[in-house]
């Protein structure tokens, strides 16, 4: 527990990760206050195609709605659902890819035909087809979201399950008369928390491009106000050819933003979990100066003689 | 640094050798009315899911007569005249002389005979349902066809008289004519040529031997493929496209604007409505009174304004619009006005009804349970969601819970023919005038129960008048017995609101006259603009001349 | 030798299996969805057509119906006849015609985009890894980061508003021009040339980062192994080092990972084709969802079942070839 605990207070220190964070605690706190202090983003409040000025700050949509309002109110739908389809995709990942990793045989040949043949079928056109039979909504997304993005995650957890069971701490919990679900959860994966929180945040980063890809080709609930239906209906009122880039821009700018992060805690957690940029780092903590860092170990560099 | 040079010189390269500028001759005119990712050379004009390309059904090959929904005329085309015989039970046609194929062999009363049987024999290409009233179809001789009826059914013939025909000496070697895709057309229509096929081009050339006379005047016409209505509305705007049917939204900004001097647009009424239907099986729908005051509720000129971009105006009483206003019932005997925005009202009517508001500040029946709408919407067609999330706030504001549920049209169509819904927005049956369109909204025998489909009367009213005048219109040829129904069907309709009517249902018609002239518009209003109403595009077809 | 040779089969077979229980849910997928394609091509229509026309049509279409076993088996003896069927929203065209159109064009503007990237997003990558500039690293990552955080069809339409709208540089839409014939004529090549320069640049744009993020990382890890240190102290050239040792090294994930990419070109490309109105198979697939056209939808699917199976057969040999370590 006290790994985990660790592991998180590092993650704050890291300055990409720190960055990221930042940026992401700014859009959750948004999503969660903005639709209680601004007002109904689909009132009809002002001529259509207005451009940003002081009444509305990011200007009107083609019917007259603030997208400013719009804006805020969709990071609320969209985070919700990114957030809650990467959480299950993990869940199920981890569980199908551990429990293949650590009992092998058998039952790992079936899983991971099962993975194979996820990872075989077409994503895009399968989340196309999925949405177009399920009735619009929320939770359709996520279905479709976690259907098809747990194969890939699956894998990854599972060969370092695999690897983990083989090592001696397992052998020896075995021994002890450990149970297996105990083992699982216990010992190995803890130890997984980069990895697994690393996972976390890719298959976020993918339910929020999978749901607004499909929300922009109006396979998701149009009548929702979310980021991806925002730029659906910017491109229903042909927003680029009447010069309204702000019913477009300001949305698209947002989910760049969240993406990237997401992407940016990410690379902190990979300095903090590769053991080569953790010594690197522990190095440059402590000495100054310039290193070559293309030697199995930084080594220092005197007056630019580089070995 | 060469890396950069190369860059540039292959780029200028690109674009000196771009061929992307305007580059069609006098006398072609671009037309954009089917959006498609590549094109499918079929002609065929019989094909089921009407499949062929456009102008295949009018303008390769032609029908017999032609009703001008402008002027209210039946216009004479392949056929030069008709006559009822035998109460109505016989339809005696004459065709024209002188007309001949496009491979220069003659026309003739049998390639109609042969048409007509083609559809018999083969039903999938009876779209129209011509068998269901048809007995035979016989050629007396070369200019004379006569049409028997197994039950007399007057307005069969704008039916019959807006088929295709199609020479007999080529189809009658086709082995299946609902798989054919005639790739080399032979018609008798104003351009039959098909000069060049690409999957993302092709053109129709005129043809030489048109029976009019000098006509048409258009030398050529040309489609790319556009595959959405953003592509086509692009091409508009760089003016690589002179007539088209998409719907554009805020068109005077965005097309207009950029050449006012040619940039044109006309967007005619065709007659009818589109509706909200709520389904009269589930109460408190199957009430009348309730459902006047759904629709007192609604706020109509936001819709117009908003949804529709102000393209059209709201509904009228009758439901009628447009072209039909001649048949209008006359304003003293409109008694009723519940198609308007009167919130007031509507609040008052419901009061009356015994509902009364709990806690939450909506509608409770007696058992408390609140009335919910659910407004069932085809996820693509954008104009109409945005009519049902006004919609559904009007409805919230008085206290009704409403949604707009969006669904592929699969599922959607599915719903409302098997009445699974509980509100949607639709179309309306049309005709050649407004009898058919109350004859879909309130007829009883064509009631199917829940869970059935149904093709028409989704919502599942029906009135036992409304049967007897659909009985005596279809056997009555006389125009003020038929305008007497027709009023008659619009008192019923105002007293018993089968459906909610919106707004009136426009045509799209988008056009330049930088290189044609004559299109129709609301100066001169000969015809309708619309390349989607066929086979009136005929019309435009002939008339349109090159600047 | 013998040992590879068993080694491939394995695979062959398990590749067999995997596409014959994705041929099976590609089957099943479609026909769940409510609704029959009669009526959906009826609904299409907005009420144009008449009533009666739905009985046409579903007097056409009336193989539709049918208990789903019989269709099942039905489906996979065409299958294996190489019948495809006749496609329903472009009927009566067969559906061997109808995906060759688009086929074709896919894998022209995905087949390439993908290799450039590849290639390029590598080779940056490579140079990344070997000159680890702090300043460079902490700028780079960051920015093509973001550039790869916006949604593909965001900087798309932007790029294609811009450059095509605004600018008049690129054309707006197609694979070719209007007025040249295709074939091989000049006219026709430089055409389809700067007809798909938009759409490729905002493919490779997009992807470029994960290429060359993936390639660093790759190549980080092998930089502090122990053979490359020896041959440093050893002696070797700088450049035979890394391109020779480090890259050859580095570059077997990420074939793997480019194996994958490959299989799934036929299936990704979807909303460049849509918003630069590119004639491939992308549209065509969505087309066929929405017309609930079973047979199209799966021709499609076979195609790039196909497709992602071969390429994973065939990367499984490279890397075979590559690296003696497995032929072990």
């Amino acid at each position: 527990m006290n790994n985990i605990i660790n592991f998180f207070i590092s993650l704050t220190n890291n300055f990409k990760a720190k960055v990221g964070l930042y940026i992401l605690f700014i859009f959750i706190i948004t999503s969660i206050f903005a639709p209680l202090i601004i007002g109904s983003p689909s009132d009809y409040v002002g001529v259509p195609l207005q451009a940003p000025s002081t009444e509305f700050w990011f200007g009107t949509n083609g019917q007259g709605q603030d997208v400013f309002a719009q804006t805020l109110h969709g990071a609320q739908k969209t985070l919700f659902i990114a957030f809650l389809s990467g959480f299950l995709v993990v869940l199920v990942g981890a569980f199908l890819g551990g429990v293949a990793g650590y009992f092998g045989s058998r039952l790992d040949d079936v899983i991971s035909l099962l993975i194979n043949v996820f990872l075989l079928l077409p994503g895009l056109p399968l989340m196309v087809i999925l949405a177009a039979w399920l009735p619009p909504g929320p939770l359709t997304i996520i279905v479709v979201l976690v259907f098809t993005g747990w194969a890939w995650h699956a894998r990854v957890l599972r060969s370092q399950v695999m690897v983990f069971s083989n090592q001696d701490f397992v052998l020896a919990s075995k021994v002890c008369g450990e149970s297996s679900f105990r083992i699982i959860m216990i010992e190995i994966l803890p130890r997984m928390l980069p990895l697994i929180a690393s996972s976390f945040i890719g298959a976020t980063i993918y339910g929020i491009g999978a749901q607004v890809g499909l929300e922009f080709l109006g396979l998701g609930d149009i009548s929702q106000v979310t980021w991806g239906t925002n730029l659906y209906w910017a491109t229903n009122d042909l927003a680029l050819l009447t010069g309204s880039w702000w019913t477009y821009v300001p949305t698209g700018v947002s989910i760049a933003l969240v993406s990237l992060s997401l992407t940016l805690i990410n690379f902190g957690i990979d300095e903090l979990a590769n053991p080569r940029l953790i010594s690197e780092r522990h190095l440059s903590n402590k000495l100054d100066g310039e290193f070559d860092r293309n030697s199995v170990t930084p080594v220092r560099m005197k007056n630019n003689v580089n070995t | 640094m060469k890396l950069i040079n190369t860059a540039l010189l292959l780029f200028l390269f690109f674009h000196g050798c771009s061929n992307n500028e305007y580059q069609v001759e006098k006398g072609v005119m671009t037309i954009s009315k089917e959006q498609t990712q590549s094109w499918v050379r079929n002609f065929n004009p019989l094909a089921p899911g009407a499949n062929a390309r456009w102008p295949s059904v009018a303008g390769i090959y032609e029908p017999l007569f032609i009703t001008n929904s402008m002027t209210s005329k039946v216009v004479p085309w392949l056929g030069e005249s008709y006559k009822w015989k035998k109460e109505n039970r016989v339809l005696i046609i004459k065709t024209r002389d002188n007309v001949r194929w496009s491979d220069g062999k003659p026309y003739s009363a049998y390639d109609v005979e042969f048409t007509f049987n083609l559809k018999k024999k083969f039903p999938a290409l009876d779209g129209t349902g011509n068998w269901k009233y048809l007995k035979s179809v016989t050629a007396i001789d070369s200019s004379h066809v006569e049409f028997v009826f197994s039950r007399v059914y007057v307005p069969g013939f704008e039916v019959l008289a807006g088929q295709p025909i199609v020479p007999k000496h080529i189809w009658s070697n086709v082995d299946d004519p609902v798989k054919y895709t005639d790739p080399n057309p032979i018609g008798t229509g104003p351009f039959t040529e098909i000069v060049k096929f690409t999957n993302q081009v092709w053109e129709l050339g005129k043809n030489p031997d048109y029976w009019q006379k000098g006509k048409p005047k258009i030398d050529k016409l040309r489609f790319p493929a556009f595959l959405s209505n953003e592509q086509a509305t692009l091409a508009l705007i760089k003016g690589e496209v002179d007539w088209s049917g998409n719907f554009i939204p805020a068109i005077d900004r965005i097309f207009v604007s950029k050449d006012p001097d040619h940039n044109k647009y006309w967007f005619p009424k065709s007659g009818g409505s589109i509706f909200l239907y709520l389904n009269t099986t589930q109460p408190p729908f199957d009430n009348i009174d309730f459902r006047k005051a759904i629709s007192m509720a609604i706020d109509r000129e936001l819709i117009t304004k908003v949804a529709m971009y102000d393209y059209t105006s709201p509904a009228h009483q009758t439901a009628i619009s447009g072209s039909f206003l001649n048949y209008r019932l006359s304003s003293e005997k409109i008694n009723e006005s519940w198609v308007g925005f009167f919130p007031n009202q509507s609040i008052q009517k419901i009061k009356s009804l015994g509902y009364k508001k709990n806690s939450s500040g909506y509608w409770a029946d007696s058992t408390g349970k609140e009335i919910q709408v659910s407004i069932g919407i085809v996820s693509g067609w954008a104009d109409w969601i945005r009519a049902g999330q006004i919609i559904s706030k009007n409805l919230e504001d008085i206290g009704i819970r409403a949604r707009v549920k969006t669904q592929d049209f699969g599922a959607w169509f599915n719903d409302l023919q098997t009445g699974e819904f509980s509100g949607a927005i639709a179309w309306a049956e049309s005709g050649a005038n407004p009898f058919p369109m109350y004859e879909g909204l309130m007829a009883s025998k064509n009631i199917k129960p829940i869970g059935e489909h149904a093709g028409t009367n989704w919502h599942r009213f029906g009135l036992s008048e409304v049967d007897s005048l659909v009985s005596i219109f279809e056997v009555t040829s006389d125009d003020s017995m038929k305008n007497k129904l027709i009023y008659r069907m619009q008192e019923l309709f105002i007293k018993s609101a089968p459906a909610i009517p919106l707004f009136a249902d426009p045509t799209w018609g988008v056009y330049s006259t930088k290189r044609f002239k004559n299109f129709p518009s609301a100066d001169n209003p000969y015809a309708q603009i619309s390349p989607n109403k066929t086979p009136e595009n005929l019309f435009i077809l002939t008339e349109v001349e090159p600047k | 030798m013998n040992k590879s040779v068993i080694y491939i089969f394995r695979r062959f077979l398990f590749y067999c299996l995997a596409g014959f229980m994705a041929i099976t849910l590609n089957f099943l997928i479609p026909r769940l969805m409510p609704g029959d394609p009669a009526s959906i091509m009826f609904a299409q229509f907005k009420g144009k057509l008449k009533p009666e026309a739905l009985d046409a049509l579903k007097e056409t279409f009336g193989f539709a119906d049918g208990p789903l076993l019989m269709q099942y088996f039905d489906y996979l003896k065409h299958l294996f006849r190489g019948d495809f069927g006749v496609s329903i929203s472009y009927f009566p065209q067969p559906v061997v015609e109808v995906i060759s159109s688009g086929l074709y064009w896919t894998l022209f503007l995905a087949g390439t985009s993908l290799i450039i990237s590849f290639i390029l997003g590598s080779i940056v990558g490579i140079f990344l890894a070997w000159n680890r500039d702090q300043k460079l690293d902490s700028f780079l990552i960051p920015t093509l980061s973001f550039l790869g955080a916006f949604p593909y069809f965001f900087i798309a339409m932007l790029l294609l508003y811009y450059f095509g709208f605004i600018l008049d540089w690129f054309p707006l839409r197609h694979a070719y021009s209007q007025y040249v014939t295709p074939g091989y004529n000049l006219d026709f090549i430089i055409s389809v040339l700067s007809h798909s320069i938009l759409p490729a640049f905002t493919l490779i744009f997009v992807s470029l980062g994960g290429w060359m993020l993936s390639m660093r990382n790759n190549m980080i890890s092998i930089l502090g192994t122990e053979y490359i240190n020896y041959a440093k102290a050893i002696g070797y050239d700088k450049k035979i080092l890394m391109f020779r040792f480090a890259a050859r090294n580095a570059l077997l994930p990420s074939i793997t990972g480019f194996g994958m990419a490959l299989g799934f070109i036929l299936s990704g490309a979807l909303l460049t084709e849509i918003i630069f109105s590119y004639p491939g198979q992308g549209y065509l697939l969505l087309q066929a969802v929405r017309a609930q056209d079973f047979p199209l939808l799966q021709g499609i699917f076979l195609t790039i079942t196909f497709s992602v199976l071969l390429s994973n057969l065939i990367v499984d040999i490279i890397l075979l070839l590559l690296d003696p370590r497995i032929r072990k």
